[in-house]
């Protein structure tokens, strides 16, 4: 799992490997794992946008109602 | 790194990229602050989710594909071939000749012992990805859909500013090759292009609601917060010392790059690999804010709003040659770009019924394009290139660039990709959402808690 167990004999080796990071050689599925995420976000996130503005338009506020909901904390 | 001089060097660099970056952050801050100030109450917190969700999603898809375009496209592909071999040490390999170190399944586009640099360069270019996206997201607040608008921000901020990049802004890229193409702190390549985008968005998209009268006569739905504004720009003013010093490579032995046998010359140099200083473009970085300002004062007769913007509309005008021009051309040609910016935001207001809420076709698109053209005459006859074969700097080649950066790149990108969003119905908030407010419901929810707070007692 880990790339590096030993600092001294990964800098003392006759090349040595810029790679440090967990898992060297699966880099296309963690990609792979990264887009489906972005994806799977774009798609949900689409969806309650669209969810909530249809529900917030059915109530017809007027362009001065929001002045009723203004706090002061 | 096996010696102290070649250490010093890397790790010199590696820090200039790194703190241009921490400095273009700022500009993302002026953003944010900017656009929150421009628009109204009742749209103030989802305008600043909009700004601040391109953050994510330009930099996962500058990860993915973003990168990987800018080394990829320089050539056309096919229309000028590639003067990138491993001499110049770049490896080869990726699609299109693409540089391995942006494949993002390729081990080397990470942590790497062996490389320390190719890390803070991508995060520099993704700063300007984020820059572009915010110039896009000023224009089009307050009625746009935050999906419609994270799906443009992806379009500009990651493939057609870096497609136009990857041509005019490489010192591999066919423009730079066939056209003399010449804009060393992106007059074209960020804002011509950006400022293009949004207005095929803005046509498509429709004006806000009360924007024009019904006699078609256009009404100022000004800051909200002037103030705020106010900071936002000097926030994105100091972003771009980032921005400009983030366009030139700090420290290059051109000697041996153009092949001229026994000689080393140490320079900074802009993107194009040809020298500059940083101290010159310093000089003219505050003058063409100085003209701009001027000049923005003048023609809009004292307005705080377009004085400021008339800063920023100077420094992009300029921005195409700074890396040669004197100090007094960059000043005066700010100031013609500004003027003229200004000029066209309300002829295209009023001709064509566009709402830019904040200006920024005008201060990126327009200014944009007029400091390419202006560009190609000043600095014609200059050589485009440091390396052979490459046309001389030149004004047809420089006001072909400035279309295909305003309108190939830009416009129509944004107004397809506009009309497909619109065609699903994904554009444009419903007419109800946007008279009552965005923020219609937290404030709602807020008026509530603050209601239950205040009438309890313990």
């Amino acid at each position: 799992m880990a790339t590096v167990t030993n600092w001294v004999d990964h800098l003392t080796a006759s090349e040595v490997s810029g790679q440090i990071y967990p898992f060297v050689g699966t880099e296309l599925w963690w990609v792979i794992a990264g887009i489906a995420f972005w994806l799977c976000w774009t798609y949900y996130t689409a969806t309650g946008e669209a969810e909530e503005q249809r529900k917030l338009a059915r109530k017809k506020h007027g362009a001065n109602d929001y002045k009723n909901n203004i706090s002061e904390w | 790194m096996d010696n102290e001089l070649t250490a010093l060097t890397t790790i010199f660099t590696e820090f200039y990229y790194w703190m241009t970056v921490v400095l273009m952050f700022l500009i993302h801050v002026g953003f944010c602050m900017y656009e929150v100030g421009a628009s109204r109450y009742k749209h103030h917190q989802h305008t600043l989710m909009k700004n601040t969700l391109l953050i994510p999603l330009v930099t996962v898809t500058w990860f993915f594909f973003g990168w990987w375009i800018y080394w990829a496209f320089p050539t056309g592909p096919g229309i000028a071939p590639s003067i990138m071999t491993e001499s110049t040490g770049l490896v080869l390999g990726g699609g299109f000749g693409a540089n391995e170190l942006a494949n993002p399944t390729n081990a080397l586009m990470a942590i790497n012992l062996n490389d320390h640099i190719m890390g803070v360069f991508w995060a520099a270019f993704l700063l300007f990805s984020w820059t572009a996206a915010s110039i896009v997201s000023g224009a089009v607040i307050e009625r746009i859909t935050t999906f419609a608008f994270g799906i443009m921000a992806i379009a500009i901020g990651s493939i057609f500013w870096s497609m136009g990049a990857a041509w005019g802004w490489h010192f591999d890229g066919w423009m730079v090759k066939v056209l003399g193409y010449h804009d060393a702190y992106a007059s074209g390549v960020i804002h011509a292009i950006c400022g293009g985008f949004a207005l095929g968005i803005l046509t498509v998209l429709g004006p806000r609601i009360g924007k024009f009268s019904s006699s078609g006569e256009p009404r100022n739905i000004g800051p909200r917060n002037p103030w705020l504004v106010c900071i936002g720009l000097f926030l994105i003013f100091t972003g771009f010392w980032g921005f400009y010093a983030a366009c030139n490579i700090p420290i290059f032995d051109l000697g041996p790059e153009y092949g001229m046998e026994g000689t080393t010359f140490f320079t900074a140099t802009n993107i194009y690999v040809t020298p500059t200083t940083l101290s010159g473009i310093t000089m003219n970085f505050l003058m063409s804010l100085s003209g701009g300002f001027l000049a923005g004062y003048w023609v809009s007769k004292g307005d705080p709003f377009w004085t400021y913007s008339g800063g920023l509309a100077g420094i992009i005008t300029s921005s195409a040659g700074n890396d040669l021009y004197h100090p007094m051309q960059a000043l005066l040609i700010a100031a013609v770009g500004t003027w003229c910016a200004y000029k066209l935001h309300y002829f295209v207001e009023r001709r064509f019924k566009i709402d830019d809420a904040v200006g920024a076709v005008a201060v990126h698109g327009y200014a944009g394009v007029i400091g390419l053209v202006i560009c190609g005459f000043v600095l014609w006859g200059y050589p485009s290139s440091g390396y052979d074969g490459y046309a001389a700097i030149n004004p047809i080649g420089m006001i072909i660039g400035a279309v295909i950066m305003f309108g190939v790149l830009g416009f129509i990108p944004g107004w397809v990709l506009a009309k497909i969003l619109h065609s699903a119905g994904k554009l444009r908030i419903p007419r109800d959402v946007e008279l009552a407010g965005l923020d219609y419901n937290i404030m709602e929810q807020a008026r509530k808690d603050e209601r239950a707070v205040a009438s309890s007692n313990r």
